[in-house]
């Protein structure tokens, strides 16, 4: 069989077996290559995303933290005996129907593409979350970045004054720090959790400011003392931490939303993940490239029905509103927004009114920028046991998300000597949902 | 013997399993592997290996070196001894040193310092604390602060219990008086989830993540099929929790799973090495499973029902299959290589869940020889950390200045700089922001424990503010924010009263030896003239409040990588 991804692949692992010759040939020489892997040397191509990082393409990631289910948002199946009570209501786009606890973004569909044929196998939430967060398995010998780490590098301006990648929680549960991996801590997100401000971002009155920027230098003069013989990416993270402390403080306004006007916070709602989404508009309008709002806990085991109702109507809400307020400010155009979870659930409805966790078969959407409104790619049989039309990976939706915001999917890290494309091999964007 | 065979090898998980693939399309990258063939003969073969009654330091450096030279890799001299001080306090004691203990330390001749100062700390009731901690974070990493669970850590280490009977005392869960009682903990705090019970006592006490085999056999791993998933699962699939919270386990269950194929298969009762245990529970008629069951059903209802106990217990069988386990000893091996990693900053297999033939250790001989002491020695893991702190590679330096490459990682031909744990980090912080004469002298043993104690308290609030570091820890611009902006770092590590470090500088009036004080109190060792100077500098330009001055100049350093890493 000659598939030209394969063909490509061989090829490609051709070359580096000869690059790869000086290997000594002893156990050690191989962990001292492992090692080395840990830090990237060679990000070339900055040039690459130039022109993307002055448009100031973004992406706002709502992170359906659990799971939810796909037969109570995106693809339901009313009558099936798997379909559960709710029915399906059509939308704004001609023949598309999503389940009736998403009423609001029904109106809204113009703007979003649905993909209901999701199979990505692993259906624990570690693993499930993982794999949706950075677009391939878990792979021991390669810490790859997640998808905020990846837009941050690409989308983020190094003189930024605002942070690369913010995540917001609504739940202690399912918390999920997010790695930034082989990219370094340069692109670890800023997290937040109880507060909606992050801690520690204002000065200590009893600290002036003369006196906090002065021992700052001289603490730099002390640390790369410390630092300059060590090669160690842990020391250099300590190191950046502290150089962006300054610009970060004043990014402290953009997390409160105070400073919105009442009627557009009314329009959000009390709900902290309509607040958080407000400040994720706020963020995105800022400058920043990627924030991720999780809303949790989705893990619908027992009491599916009750539970959809209640997150879906948050959902659908927030969800709403985000999209109509970045139109309304022409964001939406620059701004991609994301809404996945790490798998659906299962057709099967359990003794306790539950759905299990299920990753053969489940849906996610995209909305705004680069995508093609109004679609609803793939298909599952009648029950929603299997796809049958249209089945994408984790990693083509990652090929999709990065060709939508005009990063090319197939660009490689150099992760040590082993080049590592941005989306999984063999990814291929989903065209039919690209504008 | 291991016979060691190097080559790049096409390794294509979508491949290995072509009915059920992990992602459709998904083409493999080019990964080098090293793989182990073994031969017929065991790896911890008694004439290969380096005999028993070598000190557990000599065989290390032994294996070390070997490696070293026959790569002809350069190594580092040793690490100066202030900061040979601080790195074993800190390993062995999860604390920085007091200013009365490096006074002790520098007035032991220079040769026996390093074996007086690791017998000393061994026998501090520090130790067991720190053991303790560390233990605490490594087994409930993911639900911390369990404070029946830390009691029982605590006794234990306190009484230098055996790795084994700790392992039995957390595996078999049986009730009992006391801080026993907490070692159920780990079970209890997974006991909802068979997948958590079964991963992470494979991870944590067998060196070994079977997760990926759960859906299909194991992409990269040849030794593992969904088997032995499933296989591990059947020794919890009966463990429940009754109404009075007593650990338990039901007479039947049987583990069913879907193989790649589609076919539903039967689990058995194998353990990792493919050892299979035969379920022995009689045969019972119907009417008396029903019985059972009943009592049962009775047992995690009500709070005043006893549980039926089966003859056959396969958590019981599990513990045992692990600790007879010679071939591959993975029960052996995996504490080695923990407590390796812990102190030399990574292990001698790495990933520390990934001991399988596709990726065997960086010195194989060492791993067998340490584990294969390890057991003979009851399983004592103080006599392993005492070695490991004593061996060359540990008091390598960490500073590598040359202009050539740097050695690599697997050969520990340089200390690795590591990031203390959060609790390390909230000891020391304690430490260091108290006057350095307040300290108990080296030899009030009971003054001692009673600081520790009250130590320990304090760091408790401090704790939750850090990151426990991971393998590819990187510090969080929370942690800088933290330290830059936290009303608690100036009110209360910066506290210029008299019991606080800022109280005693500031009665300092010779600038230098203020800033020899500070240095010596926040990072263990003496200012080099260069520091020194540029730090008096500091204190003496636009000086309108001292004691703010001296409190800025403090917090460069509490702030600083020198003081955050074990180096």
């Amino acid at each position: 069989m000659s598939d030209p991804a394969e063909v490509e692949h061989r090829r490609r692992a051709k070359r580096d077996l000869s690059r790869r010759g000086f290997l000594t040939t002893t156990a050690a020489g191989t962990t001292a290559m492992a090692a080395d892997m840990g830090q990237i040397n060679a990000l070339q191509s900055e040039a690459v995303t130039k022109q993307l990082k002055q448009q100031g393409t973004r992406v706002i990631l709502l992170w359906l933290a659990g799971g939810a289910s796909q037969f109570e948002t995106w693809d339901p199946k009313p009558g099936a005996k798997t379909g559960g009570p709710f029915q399906a209501i059509p939308t704004s786009a001609n023949g598309v129907h999503i389940s009736e606890l998403l009423p609001e973004l029904a109106q809204r569909m113009q703007h979003t593409a649905i993909i209901r044929s999701l199979n990505t196998k692993i259906a624990d939430h570690g693993g499930g979350a993982s794999l949706m967060e950075t677009g391939r398995v878990r792979d021991p010998g390669l810490d790859f970045p997640d998808l905020g780490a990846v837009v941050a590098r690409e989308l983020g301006r190094l003189n930024s004054s605002v942070p690369d990648y913010v995540s917001l929680y609504t739940s202690t549960e399912g918390r999920r720090k997010g790695t930034s991996g082989v990219l370094g801590a340069r692109y670890a997100p800023m997290f937040l959790s109880d507060n909606m401000i992050p801690l520690n971002l204002a000065q200590l009155e009893s600290v002036t400011t003369v006196d906090h920027k002065d021992r700052a230098a001289l603490r730099d003069v002390f640390a790369k003392k410390f630092s300059k013989n060590r090669n160690s990416a842990a020391v250099d993270s300590h190191m950046s931490a502290y150089q962006r402390v300054r610009g970060l403080m004043a990014s402290e306004q953009l997390f409160n939303v105070e400073n919105e006007p009442a009627e557009v916070r009314a329009r959000y709602g009390p709900t902290q993940f309509g607040e958080q989404c407000l400040i994720a508009r706020r963020l995105v309008e800022a400058g920043v490239p990627f924030v991720k709002v999780a809303r949790a806990w989705w893990d619908s085991h027992g009491q599916n029905f009750e539970t959809h109702q209640e997150l879906c109507a948050d959902l659908d809400h927030s969800m709403s509103v985000l999209l109509d307020d970045l139109s309304e400010r022409g964001l939406l155009e620059n701004t991609l927004v994301l809404t996945l979870g790490e798998f659906g659930r299962t057709p099967r409805i359990n003794a306790s009114l539950g759905r299990d966790h299920f990753a053969n078969a489940w849906s996610c959407s995209l909305s705004g920028h680069g995508i093609r409104g109004g679609v609803a790619y793939g298909k599952t049989d009648p029950e929603g046991n299997t796809v049958v039309d249209g089945e994408a990976s984790s990693a083509d939706l990652f090929a999709t998300v990065l060709q939508a915001l005009g990063i090319d999917h197939e660009h490689e890290y150099m992760v040590g000597s082993r080049p590592i494309p941005m989306a999984d091999f063999g990814a291929s964007p989903i065209s039919d949902v690209l504008a | 013997m291991i016979f060691m065979a190097v080559g790049p090898f096409l390794i294509c998980p979508a491949n290995s399993h072509s009915g059920v693939m992990l992602m459709t399309r998904r083409i493999c990258s080019v990964l080098i592997y090293v793989v182990a063939l073994r031969s017929p003969a065991s790896p911890a073969d008694e004439n290969i290996l380096l005999p028993a009654d070598t000190s557990v330091q000599d065989a290390i450096d032994h294996y070390v070196q070997k490696a070293i030279a026959e790569n002809g890799v350069p190594a580092v001299g040793q690490a100066p001894d202030e900061a040979v001080l601080r790195r074993t306090t800190l390993d062995l004691s999860g604390r920085i040193p007091t200013q009365p203990e490096r006074e002790w330390y520098e007035q032991i001749p220079p040769s026996e310092r390093r074996e007086q100062l690791v017998d000393r700390l061994l026998n501090l009731p520090d130790t067991a604390f720190h053991l303790a901690n560390d233990l605490d974070s490594h087994l409930l990493r993911n639900s911390p602060y369990n404070g029946e669970f830390r009691e029982y850590l605590l006794w234990a280490t306190k009484q230098k219990r055996s790795w084994d009977q700790m392992f039995r005392d957390m595996l078999l869960a049986k009730p009992a008086e006391g801080p026993l009682q907490g070692a159920t903990q780990f079970l209890r705090t997974r006991i909802r989830e068979v997948d958590d019970l079964t991963n992470d006592t494979a991870i944590l006490f067998l060196g070994i993540n079977v997760s990926c085999a759960k859906c299909h056999d194991h992409p990269l791993v040849e030794d593992w099929k969904q088997d032995h998933f499933y296989g591990m699962q059947t020794f919890f699939s009966r463990t429940y929790q009754t109404k009075k919270n007593v650990v338990a386990e039901k007479f039947f269950d049987e583990v069913k799973f879907k193989t790649t194929g589609g076919d539903d298969k039967l689990a058995s009762f194998m353990f990792l090495t493919g050892d299979v245990v035969t379920d022995a529970t009689p045969d019972f008629s119907d009417e008396a499973r029903k019985e059972l069951d009943e009592k049962i059903r009775k047992a995690e209802r009500d709070d005043d029902s006893e549980a039926p106990v089966p003859e056959f217990s396969p958590r019981l069988q599990l513990v045992d299959i692990a600790l007879q386990d010679d071939s591959d000893a993975f029960f052996a091996k995996n504490i080695v290589n923990r407590v390796w990693a812990r102190m030399l900053g990574s292990g001698l297999v790495n990933p520390l869940d990934q001991m399988h033939s596709g990726n065997p250790p960086s010195h194989p001989e060492l791993l067998d020889w340490l584990a294969r002491d390890l057991k003979q020695h009851g399983y004592d893991l103080h006599r392993l950390i005492r070695g490991v702190a004593l061996c060359t590679a540990y008091a390598r330096d960490s500073e590598w200045s040359s202009a050539a490459e740097p050695p690599g990682e697997g050969y520990f031909a340089i200390a690795r700089t590591r990031a203390l744990t959060a609790r390390q980090l909230a000891l020391s912080l304690q430490i260091a922001a108290t006057s350095p004469g307040k300290w108990p002298d080296v030899a009030a043993c009971d003054e001692w424990t009673k600081m520790r104690e009250s130590l320990e308290k304090q760091a408790n609030g401090w704790v939750r503010e850090f990151e426990q570091p991971n393998e590819n820890f990187q510090v969080a611009v929370d942690e800088a924010l933290f330290f830059s902006n936290n009303a608690r770092v100036y009110d209360d590590v910066l506290r210029d009263s008299g019991d606080r470090l800022i109280g005693h500088l500031k009665t300092v009036d010779d600038d230098a030896q203020l800033v020899t004080d500070l240095w010596r109190a926040v990072l263990s060792r003496t200012p080099d003239d260069e520091e020194r100077n540029a730090a008096v500098a500091w204190l003496q330009r636009d000086n309108e409040d001292p004691v703010e001055k001296i409190r800025q100049l403090s917090w460069t350093l509490l702030a600083g990588p020198e003081f955050r890493f074990n180096h």
